[in-house]
């Protein structure tokens, strides 16, 4: 037993480590998607975020600054696509797609100039806890981790409030299930599918910052590695729930450090198998093999107003 | 009918003349503003963008080698655009071509590995065949949740390319499967000489490939065109209300597209592998499948379009590499190109002026 605790809790470090940049992120893409938007671009969004964080930490050495760069640069990104999809009403598929090819190539493009001077940037800071801290499992697990986790529980917990018990939450959940209704009742459904976008962005941004900044300091080529996809998995499989999302995260983020440590140390199991797992979970839970998933009414298509 | 007839006699009819020059205008634009942006990116880094472009031009068409490259990379763009072409006129947005192509590729692979005692054109045909069911097999099941369950093919079709892609990373890391051992990339045994596309011309990488990419645009053209088969298809991708009124099963149209689509995706990697790469890697594709929805679109959803984008699209990322190693400016700018390519297109789509369809024919 003695040994078994430093293994379990770097393993549960781990998967608190890898679902918080999938936590950040989908946060906001709740926002997006509840409005009947889905944004595949969410992925650029996280890469680009995960790059303009380094590259402000790089340059200003503040923490806050960097992640403030990752947060603009992602909702800048996310206006693009907001832009196309909604006042020009194109498919969101196709412009998504043309945001994460963006992204992609424009973080390499630039990447020679981000990796000259070779030093790490500067990290989250870790919250210390005090005797918090000395806690068994639970104690390295929550209270020896950086300001991250406690953004994304707070931010989780506020997005709840907001979207059930706000006015304004109730009227961006209408957009995507009825937009007919919410234009008749007077409301913009326009401005409310730039802000459920623009949030998405955001979070995108910050959670690509969690991603690069949490504990790496630096940034890769491709660093997200379909993260943002998975977001977009975890939202279906957490039925657009944002504490069922949180939840379902932390799953795919237990895979993700299960994944990384039968590539390291061997497994019965090959790795891909975790690795494919978020996916698989996801296509059977859109098959309706597990209860029905609910889906915004209007997931995917453009409003007219011409036709409203 | 009657309106597409009549583009084709230039002068006769203006209106079809004006449709048929807008439907190029708009794919053209887009890119010259791709280029233009583009260009200021690159005069950021402190290079002049028309140099940087003529690299471009002369690593793609420079000489016999350049033009090789370049079909050499046209040739699953042009395939690929062609699937989704169909997937799209027949009412289906295939995301999936990434992952069926994987699956095509690696099971035209592992046919391509078998020591047959057959003739090599029958080798190669076995193996593009195996292919081709490896990627209708990966659409099978959106396909069957699309036409008969009523699930949207596109968030199926996205998560199957993942696991399309972790599969075949198993294969090729699995010795007993179709690893190779003692490598330091994960990748798949040699394919056997028996089952290579046989090389066009000497001393370039261009394969026969490309032929049957081009092929299969003109067939597409006129299959869409002037079947019953391509009528239907398209009946349904414009208004499936309408093709049911008109005794169309829709369901089994939907399905039995979306599987077609799934096999021209499964093509893409089977000629990948047997023309060009000979041995399956671990993430060999690098977001092929989604491009392929770029050069589709920019070549206006029409087959003869498609060929003119694939090879636009190609003659780029051969010509990537030139650019890199004479101006520095990086290969990743034919993504960004290509991203901006299709970001204006889908922007300036909603511009298009609503041009007046006559009800009925006009009196001469």
């Amino acid at each position: 037993m003695e040994d078994m605790f430093p293994q379990i809790n770097t393993f549960l470090q781990a998967t608190i480590r890898m679902s918080i940049p999938l936590i950040l992120t989908g946060i906001g893409t709740l926002y997006t998607e509840r409005c009947g938007i889905i944004n595949i671009g969410v992925e650029g969004n996280m890469l680009i975020g995960a790059f303009a964080g380094v590259a402000g930490a790089m340059v200003t050495g503040n923490i806050y600054i960097a992640v403030l760069c990752a947060i603009i640069t992602g909702g800048l990104l996310s206006l693009i696509f907001a832009f196309l999809t909604v006042s020009r009403r194109a498919d969101q598929m196709v412009a998504g797609f043309g945001v994460n090819l963006l992204a992609t190539g424009i973080t390499i493009t630039l990447m020679p100039y981000l990796n000259a001077n070779r030093t790490r940037a500067v990290l989250f800071p870790v919250v210390d806890t005090g005797f918090l801290k000395d806690i068994p499992i639970l104690g390295p697990l929550l209270f020896d981790q950086s300001i991250a986790i406690w953004l994304a529980i707070i931010l989780t917990l506020i997005s709840t409030w907001i979207l059930y018990k706000t006015s304004w939450g109730l009227s961006l959940r209408a957009v995507g299930e009825n937009s007919k209704a919410v234009a008749t009742a007077g409301l913009s459904v326009i401005k409310l599918r730039y802000a459920g976008i623009l949030l998405g962005g955001i979070f995108g941004g910050l959670g690509g910052a969690a991603l690069s900044l949490n504990n790496l300091g630096f940034f890769v080529q491709n660093m997200t590695q379909s993260r943002g996809f998975i977001v977009l998995a975890a939202l279906v499989v957490g039925k657009w729930n944002p504490v069922y999302f949180a939840v379902v995260c932390l799953f795919f983020g237990a895979a993700d450090a299960l994944q990384l440590r039968a590539q390291a140390f061997g497994s019965v199991l090959p790795y891909q198998l975790y690795l494919m797992l978020p996916y698989l979970l996801t296509i059977v839970a859109l098959a309706g093999l597990v209860g029905k998933t609910k889906a915004p009414k209007e997931y995917a298509k453009p409003y007219d107003p011409e036709q409203a | 009918m009657k309106r597409e007839q009549d583009a084709t006699m230039f002068g006769v009819n203006s209106q079809g003349l004006i449709d048929f020059l807008l439907a190029g205008s708009r794919p053209v634009a887009s890119v010259m503003l791709a280029f233009l942006v583009s260009g200021v990116i690159i005069l950021l880094q402190g290079v002049n963008p028309l140099e940087a472009y003529l690299a471009v031009l002369r690593g793609a068409f420079g000489d016999k080698v350049a033009f090789g490259n370049t079909c050499v990379r046209t040739t699953p763009l042009l395939i690929g655009g062609l699937g989704m072409t169909l997937g799209i006129r027949g009412g289906l947005f295939n995301v999936g071509a990434e992952g069926q192509l994987y699956l095509g590729a690696a099971a035209a692979t592992a046919v391509g590995l078998l020591p047959l005692a057959v003739p090599s054109w029958l080798h190669i045909l076995l193996s593009l065949s195996a292919g081709i069911l490896g990627g209708s097999l990966w659409a099978f099941l959106p396909a069957y949740l699309r036409a008969f369950r009523g699930i949207s093919e596109i968030v199926v079709t996205i998560m199957l390319n993942f696991v399309g892609i972790y599969f075949v990373s198993y294969l090729v890391h699995e010795p007993r499967l179709l690893a190779q051992e003692g490598v330091s990339y994960a990748q798949s045994r040699t394919i056997l000489e028996s089952a290579f596309l046989p090389i066009l011309v000497k001393g370039t990488s261009m394969h026969l490939g490309i032929i049957i990419a081009v092929l299969l645009g003109f067939i597409l053209y006129f299959v869409l065109k002037y079947t019953s088969f391509g009528f239907r298809t398209r009946m349904v991708g414009a208004n499936p209300d309408a093709a049911s009124y008109a005794a169309v099963n829709v369901k089994s149209s939907l399905f039995v597209t979306l599987l077609i689509v799934g096999g021209f995706s499964g093509l893409v990697g089977a000629v990948e592998m047997l023309g060009f790469k000979h041995s399956l890697y671990d993430a060999f594709s690098g977001g092929m499948g989604y491009e392929t929805i770029t050069v589709a679109l920019l070549g206006g959803v029409n087959p003869l379009g498609v060929i003119v984008s694939s090879f636009f699209f190609g003659g780029l990322k051969a010509g990537g590499n030139l650019m890199q190693q004479t101006v520095g400016v990086s290969t990743s700018m034919v993504q960004v190109i290509q991203a901006l390519a299709v970001l204006f297109l889908v922007g300036i789509g909603f511009m298009k002026p609503k041009l007046k369809t006559p009800k009925t024919t006009p009196p001469h």
